[in-house]
């Protein structure tokens, strides 16, 4: 199989409907159960605004759907400097066939003022479910990272970054 | 006593030759147990408090100690919820990689703000409170008694039916097993006994004796020195360099490059590197800021105070209207310059590098930041790198970046193996700063036909550290810490109630790389705003303290400690002859503060300060004595910005590069400081910077109730007026 690089691209991004990531002011949406450790923990929060609306953002990707954890794994150095500019890799164990391949990778934030950070769309040819890039973090937060398969069916990943803000300033 | 880092070769090669997951020096976690034990051997009751069986308590400090006295308030509120004996209390830093590897255990390691005491102080004494459950529990356990027949004070747990007496050391290991209290509760403020009182600091004798290791002073074995010179024009790089006489030199190791900017000289000692990098011709490329000048920015800044757009930040009523419908209109347009924070002890941080690990000693305000900084700059992952936190020798908000760390883990990098030590010269100190960002403010008043404040508008001019900083926290393009002081809520609030205010700003930034200077944007907003409202009261004909009471009926706690130091302060009495009296208050970091300065001037321009009665309400104050001295030294900083300092810009590059240019007070000048400290209860406010703010308003006011003069543009030197 020839093996193609692929490339990170944000063009996808902006032809995807965008309006469908931006979402009002709404309520956690029922049903949606993200169960690996990390989010669970950042489930038990205090329901913030900018929590709420990654899980809206996230409902309006998976619909009614089901997401299991796993088969992602979602890499983000513990520990980051600079929020501006935090490396970000995201690979799915898939073997990439025409019959079994990711669709898409799409990255999720609690914290940033949009809940959406990255979708990558894929198909068999990209070779391997594997994409890295930089991406912008507005502060300590749990990052969740869900895949869809072409079976229809929804995994994700979690990691959770410390963002250290120059010592002199509380989070504003 | 902090635990000092006491390397022995062998310890160090021995530690440095262990890899695993960033806990080589310190900790030992045995993979499966639930007791962890301190370096000695000791056993940790948790995270916060490890008892020696001798019943030397060390806790656990998060934050950094640069002379703020944060170590010892911290240790303090441990030990008052932990009721063990204070005069066997030591203190130890954990690292950022035992933080991370940890989950964060210890939380944030970020000292600034104003925040040390503030952000901690619920967490650190419930820490104290659960290792004293656990402690007692485990004597009770022992006794097989109930725990709540049993009470501890002063390291000691007696059992009271029966009078058996036990001490923490004995029960520590058994404590460390037990599993954490779920419901801690902490005692009431009215019942502390540490908490609150002037205690000495614990770091005192070391510094006294010289045993205190700074990171200027580390020696490792097998170290090398590093002296270097980044381009001095902000954004500048290294056009060619000849290094052909200094290779030659004495002690010269190495001669590297670090990024595209900086030429860095590695030798045996840090004399022939320095000796050796200034023999080296360097030619610089400027790049696009090579011309930007002092005068250009001040061009620049100009007219943002009268541009169309800036950010609003506190709006009511129409400040426009008023002040063109003004019986009395006041305008005064006043600017404050570029400051650097001029610590003691140059930015410097020292480096090992190998192809898995790399660790770092440094002085650092954040010891997650100086980690994230070292993973980053050495390529390798975070769970590969510590960082080891040395006290510092003044941090004052420049060393919460990061620049020397990074620059000397790509020294290292390139001397893989070799332990290299960089420290920059006063030189580099001065022209590599995190400046304090220059500001210019217009501010209009107007006054109605009774001479009562009917409307304000300020507009500030200059630049935002956040958007150079952190531009993430900007607020759809504002920098809402421009405002600090002129919040409508919140910890930097607005202590007037204004009829018709605007205060907004034009964000106009510099190539001059900004930064926290101990107060941020108070220093010059409380002189913007204090200054002008005496500017006021002087055009109302009212006395200044009655003209500003009449706005603070709503803000009571910010009244209180300006009615206190006025009152101390002799105002509305006859002051001595030639002695003249200024005023000024604040809100800054959740506290209130005001000054009240008695001065006198003699031929016009020599100012004595003969004392500034100052007054602060932090809610709770953990050791008055220190909170005593942090306003002292805080009036030191700020009047020698007020006197004789400013950083000036030319050909791209800062002027003043030591302190014959930027000169610092002197001991004689100093003058009388009475502290009231007056902590209200209710809220945690900060106590490092709040009060550096009043003490320079205080002394404009009385300069002009002295001389009739209206000094708007520092430093005073540059109008000749000096301190005596």
């Amino acid at each position: 199989m020839k093996r193609r690089k692929f490339q990170s691209s944000t063009r996808n991004l902006q032809s995807f409907a965008r309006r469908e990531f931006l979402l009002a002011a709404g309520g956690i949406a029922a049903g949606i159960a993200l169960e690996s450790a990390t989010t669970a923990a950042a489930a038990a929060e205090p329901a913030s605004a900018t929590a709420a609306a990654m899980h809206a953002a996230i409902r309006k990707v998976v619909g009614t759907a089901r997401v299991n954890p796993g088969k992602v794994t979602l890499e983000l150095p513990p520990l980051i400097e600079n929020g501006n500019s935090v490396p970000l890799a995201v690979r799915v164990d898939s073997p990439m066939t025409q019959a079994d391949h990711v669709k898409a990778i799409h990255v999720f934030s609690e914290k940033n003022p949009l809940p959406n950070v990255a979708s990558f769309f894929l198909g068999p040819r990209a070779g391997r479910a594997s994409v890295a890039t930089r991406v912008r973090l507005a502060d300590t937060q749990t990052v969740v990272a869900i895949c869809e398969l072409s079976d229809g069916s929804f995994w994700s990943g979690s990691a959770s970054v410390v963002v250290t803000i120059s010592a002199c300033l509380e989070a504003l | 006593m902090i635990n000092a880092p006491k390397i022995t070769r062998r310890k160090f090669i021995i530690s440095t030759a262990a890899a695993g997951g960033g806990l080589a020096l310190g900790l030992s976690i045995p993979f499966g147990s639930s007791l962890v034990h301190a370096a000695d051997g000791s056993p940790e009751i948790n995270a916060w408090v490890v008892v020696r069986p001798d019943d030397t308590v060390v806790v656990r400090i998060a934050r950094s100690e640069m002379g703020q006295g944060t170590l010892t308030g911290l240790a303090q509120m441990v030990a008052e919820e932990l009721e063990c004996d204070w005069s066997r209390v030591t203190t130890e830093y954990p690292t950022p990689g035992q933080n991370v590897a940890r989950k964060r255990i210890w939380g944030d390691f970020g000292t600034g703000g104003s925040r040390g005491i503030r952000t901690s102080h619920d967490y650190v004494r419930k820490g104290g409170a659960a290792a004293r459950m656990m402690l007692v529990q485990a004597a009770a356990n022992a006794w097989k008694v109930p725990a709540s027949e049993c009470s501890a004070a002063n390291s000691v747990i007696t059992h009271q039916p029966s009078g058996r007496t036990t001490t923490y050391g004995k029960v520590a290991d058994a404590a460390g097993k037990l599993e954490a209290p779920k419901d801690v509760a902490l005692k009431d403020p009215k019942d502390w006994k540490i908490i609150g009182k002037p205690l000495k600091r614990l770091d005192t004798i070391d510094k006294l004796t010289g045993k205190q290791v700074y990171g200027a002073d580390l020696k490792l074995p097998g170290m090398l020195n590093a002296a270097i010179k980044d381009c001095p024009i902000f954004g500048g790089k290294v056009k060619r360099f000849d290094a052909a006489k200094a290779e030659r030199m004495p002690g010269v190791k190495k001669i590297v490059r670090v990024g595209d900017s900086a030429i860095v000289v590695v030798a045996d000692t840090w004399w022939q590197a320095k000796t050796a990098l200034d023999a080296i011709a360097i030619e610089w490329d400027g790049g696009a800021n090579a011309k930007v000048s002092s005068a250009s920015i001040a061009g620049m800044l100009k007219e943002g105070l009268s541009a169309e757009q800036a950010f609003v930040h506190n709006q009511n009523g129409d400040a426009k209207a008023a002040i063109a419908g003004a019986a009395k209109k006041i305008e005064a347009v006043y600017a404050y310059p570029f400051q650097n924070h001029a610590t003691m002890e140059p930015m410097n941080a020292t480096a090992l590098y190998t192809a898995d690990r790399c660790e770092v000693w440094c002085p650092t305000q954040n010891g997650e930041a100086a980690l994230a900084a070292t993973a980053a700059a050495s390529g390798l992952p975070v769970a590969q790198c510590d960082v080891h936190k040395l006290h510092l020798g003044g941090g004052f908000g420049r060393r919460g970046f990061t620049d020397s760390v990074r620059q000397a883990v790509q020294i290292a990098k390139q001397m893989p193996g070799t332990p290299v030590k960089l420290l920059w010269s006063r030189e580099e100190d001065m022209l590599h700063g995190m400046y304090h960002p220059v500001m210019q403010a217009k501010l209009t008043g107007a006054l109605d036909a009774s001479g009562n404040l009917a409307g304000m508008h300020i507009r500030l001019s200059g630049q935002s550290i956040l958007s150079a900083v952190r531009p993430e926290a900007m607020d759809k393009g504002k920098d809402p810490f421009a405002f600090q002081g002129f919040w409508p809520s919140g910890e930097h609030s607005l202590e007037y109630t204004i009829p018709n205010l605007l205060v907004d700003h034009a964000m106009r930034n510099t190539h001059v790389p900004p930064g926290f200077w101990r107060g941020v944007n108070i220093n010059q907003n409380a002189i913007f705003l204090e200054c002008f409202m005496d500017e006021l009261a002087h055009a109302a004909g009212q006395d200044a303290l009655e003209f500003r009471r009449k706005l603070m009926a709503k803000h009571p706690k910010s009244l209180a400690v300006l009615n206190a130091v006025a009152d101390k302060g002799g105002w509305g009495k006859p002051a001595a002859p030639g002695v003249h009296r200024g005023l000024a208050h604040f809100r800054a970091f959740g506290s209130y503060v005001a000054a009240c300065a008695e001065i006198s001037v003699s031929g016009g321009n020599k100012v004595k300060i003969h004392r500034i009665v100052a007054a602060t309400d932090t809610g709770y104050a953990v050791n008055p004595a220190q909170i005593e001295r942090q306003i002292a030294g805080s009036f030191v900083y700020g009047l020698s910005a007020l006197f004789n300092q400013e950083c000036t810009v030319k050909d791209g590059r800062m002027e003043q590069d030591n302190f014959h240019t930027y000169d610092s007070m002197r001991i004689a000048q100093m003058p009388k400081v009475e502290s009231l400290i007056m902590p209200s209860g209710g809220f945690w406010g900060g106590v490092g910077e709040p009060t550096i703010c009043v003490a320079a308003p205080a002394v404009l006011n009385a300069f002009f109730a002295a001389t009739g003069k209206r000094i708007r543009t520092f430093p005073l030197k540059n109008h000749g007026i000096t301190m005596v």
